[in-house]
C-alpha cells in the first residue's frame, strides 16, 4: 500500500539542487544564560536526509528556524544553493510538530494554499493538489476539515502541503512527536518512500534516537547549554528501513551509548541538585527519548 | 378591572392637565392585525432598525479597527485597553447627557450613544480574539509565501473569524440596549421604538408600555437567534470548537 509504482508526478524534480548550508551560526536569546546554538556548521548535500537529535533545549528547533529564515542568527549565516537565507520562503517548506494547518480550510484548500500564494493558476493548482494528496494517501479526505482528521492524517496533510510547493528542502520539526507509536512507525515508512520518490533534501529534528536511526543518512547529535554539534554519525543502511530490524536496534544502541553522558548531564542540570545520574540513568531501557523534559 | 385595583387603566381622561388624551377605546374596532399595521409600531420599528443598522455598522467598523490596532501595536494596547475596560462598565444611558450637550436632541446624539455603548466591547473582544490566534498560523502562512497584506487577508483575518463572530453577537446586544435607552430619553424627531415607550409612559398607558417592552424583547431575541447565534455557531463548527450556546 505504500508503493506508488514510481508514478511520475510534477513533485519529483526540485527546481534547485537543494544544498542547505549553515555556516558557523550562533544564536543566543536575550534572557538565556547559554547560547541556544553555538558555532554550528552543517552542510546538507542535495537529496540528503539529515536528522538532528538532541535533548530539549539543545537548540535543534532554533537551528531549524534559522534554516527556515524565521530566526536570524547572531553570527554566521545560512544559505540554500549559495543564496543567503533571510526570510521564510516556500522553497524551504516546513512541517511543524503541531501541524499548523488552517482550521477554516478543507484538506485540499490547505494543500492548495502555498500554490495560491505563489500565483499558480487554479487549473494547475487542482492537479498538483490531487497529486500531493495521492502521495500521502489522502485523496479520499480532500473535503474534510482539519478537526475531522486524525493526528496522523493531519501530519500527512502537513507533509502534502509542504511537498506541493515543490521545495528544494523539507524542514521537519519533530513532526511525529505527538503521535502514537503505531502511527509514527507507519509515517516513518511513508516518509522514507516519499523521500525516495522526490529526492528532497530533508533536515529533520527530533529528540528520539530510534526515529533518527530509522530515517537518517546522517545523524547530528547536539549538545546542550550551549547547543553545539557533539558528533556526526553516518547511517549506511538502505531505505526504506524496517521498524525494529536488528541492524536498526544495534545502531540505536550505539547512538544512545554515544550520547549517554550528555543525557546524564542534561538530566542532572534539569534536576539541579541531588540527582545522581550514574545511579539512575539506565539508557538500555531508556525509552527512545533523549530527555524531552523530566 | 385595573381601575378597581387602583391602577390607572390608561383609557379616558389625561392623567395630567395639558397632556394629550390617550386613545379612546372605540366601539366596533377593526381587527387587531389591521390596527397593528396602522399603528405607530411599524413606523417606529423601521426608524429604530435604520438607526440600529447605521449605528451598529459604525460600531463594528470602529471596534474591529481599534481592536486590530490594539493587537498590532502593544503600546496602543497598554494605553487603550484599561480605558476601554473602564468605559465598558459605564451603562450606555450615561452617555445620553453628553450626547445632548454635544450633539443636541437629534439623530447624531442617538447614534453617538449607540456607538459609545457598543464599540468598546467589540474592540476588546476583537483584540482578545486576535491575540488568541496561535502564532503557528502566522509562521505557516509566512512559510507558504503569504507576505504583508496577503498574510492579513488569507491567514490572520480568517483565523480571527471566531472572535469576530462572538464580538458581533455581543456587540449587537449592547447596541440594541443602547439604542433603546437613547431613544427613550432623547426622543429625537419623536420617532422610534424607545420613543413609543416614552410616549406610553407620558400618556400613562400601561398596556402600551408593556407591549413596547415585549416587542423590544422579541426583536432583540429574534436578531440573536436568527442572525448572530447561527453565525457564531457556523464559524465555531467550521473551526471544530464544538457547539456554541
Amino acid at each position: 500500500m505504500f508503493f506508488d509504482n514510481g508514478r511520475s508526478t510534477n513533485l519529483e524534480k526540485p527546481p534547485v539542487a537543494g544544498r542547505l548550508t549553515l555556516d558557523r551560526v550562533s544564536k543566543r536569546f536575550t534572557n538565556s544564560e547559554y547560547a541556544a546554538v553555538e558555532d554550528i556548521t552543517l552542510d546538507c548535500r542535495p537529496g540528503e536526509f539529515v536528522v538532528v537529535v538532541g535533548p530539549s533545549g539543545s537548540g535543534k528547533t532554533t537551528l531549524l528556524n534559522i534554516a527556515a529564515g524565521m530566526t536570524r542568527p547572531d553570527s554566521g549565516g545560512a544559505s540554500l544553493d549559495g543564496i543567503p537565507i533571510t526570510a521564510p520562503g516556500p522553497e524551504r517548506a516546513m512541517v511543524f510538530q503541531d501541524h499548523g494547518l488552517f482550521p477554516w480550510l478543507t484538506t485540499a484548500q490547505n494543500v492548495e494554499f502555498g500554490l495560491k500564494m505563489a500565483g499558480v493558476p487554479p487549473s494547475e493548482r487542482s492537479d498538483r493538489v490531487a497529486d500531493a494528496l495521492r502521495m500521502v494517501h489522502l485523496s479520499g479526505s480532500s473535503e474534510k476539515l482539519v478537526h475531522e482528521l486524525s493526528g496522523g492524517m493531519r501530519q500527512r496533510v502537513s507533509i502534502a502541503r509542504a511537498l506541493v510547493m515543490n521545495p528544494a528542502v523539507l524542514l521537519m520539526d519533530e513532526p511525529f512527536a505527538s503521535l502514537d507509536a503505531q502511527t509514527r512507525t507507519l509515517l516513518h515508512h511513508q516518509l522514507q518512500i516519499l523521500w525516495g520518490q522526490t529526492q528532497k533534501t530533508i533536515l529533520f529534528v527530533t529528540h528520539s534516537v530510534g526515529e533518527a536511526v530509522r530515517l537518517a543518512d546522517r545523524i547530528i547529535v547536539l549538545n546542550t547549554h550551549p547547543g553545539r554539534i557533539r558528533k556526526e554519525i553516518c547511517v549506511e543502511l538502505a531505505h526504506p528501513r524496517i521498524f525494529d530490524s536488528p541492524d536498526i536496534n544495534e545502531l540505536a544502541k550505539l547512538v544512545r551509548k554515544e550520547i549517554e553522558q550528555e543525557v546524564n548531564r542534561v538530566n542532572a542540570l534539569a534536576a539541579e541538585d541531588s540527582w545522581r545520574p550514574e545511579e539512575t540513568a539506565d539508557l538500555g531501557t531508556f525509552a527512545d527519548d533523549v530527555g524531552s523534559g523530566i | 378591572m385595573l381601575g378597581m385595583l387602583g391602577i390607572p387603566s390608561g383609557f379616558g381622561e389625561p392623567l395630567h392637565p395639558g397632556w394629550p388624551a390617550p386613545l379612546e377605546r372605540e366601539p366596533n374596532q377593526p381587527p387587531l392585525p389591521w390596527r397593528i399595521v396602522h399603528s405607530q409600531l411599524i413606523g417606529a420599528n423601521i426608524v429604530s432598525a435604520i438607526r440600529l443598522i447605521v449605528g451598529f455598522s459604525i460600531s463594528v467598523f470602529l471596534g474591529a479597527t481599534l481592536g486590530t490596532a490594539m493587537w498590532r501595536w502593544s503600546a496602543l494596547d497598554e494605553f487603550l485597553r484599561p480605558a476601554f475596560l473602564g468605559l465598558q462598565t459605564l451603562p450606555s444611558v450615561c452617555w445620553v447627557p453628553l450626547a445632548v450637550l454635544v450633539f443636541g436632541l437629534n439623530e447624531t446624539g442617538i447614534l453617538f450613544v449607540l456607538v459609545m455603548g457598543s464599540t468598546f466591547g467589540i474592540s476588546i473582544s476583537m483584540r482578545d480574539g486576535l491575540r488568541a490566534i496561535p502564532p503557528l498560523y502566522r509562521r505557516a502562512g509566512l512559510m507558504m509565501g503569504a507576505r504583508r497584506w496577503r498574510l492579513y487577508r488569507y491567514v490572520l483575518f480568517p483565523a480571527s473569524l471566531p472572535a469576530l463572530a462572538s464580538s458581533l453577537r455581543q456587540g449587537f446586544s449592547f447596541a440594541w440596549r443602547s439604542l433603546m435607552g437613547a431613544e427613550l430619553i432623547l426622543a429625537a424627531d419623536r420617532q422610534g421604538l424607545g420613543f413609543l415607550l416614552a410616549l406610553g409612559r407620558d400618556n400613562g398607558i400601561i398596556s402600551q408600555v408593556v407591549a413596547v417592552m415585549i416587542v423590544m424583547v422579541i426583536i432583540g431575541m429574534l436578531a440573536d437567534r436568527l442572525a448572530f447565534a447561527p453565525l457564531e455557531r457556523r464559524v465555531h463548527n467550521r473551526f471544530g470548537f464544538g457547539a456554541a450556546a
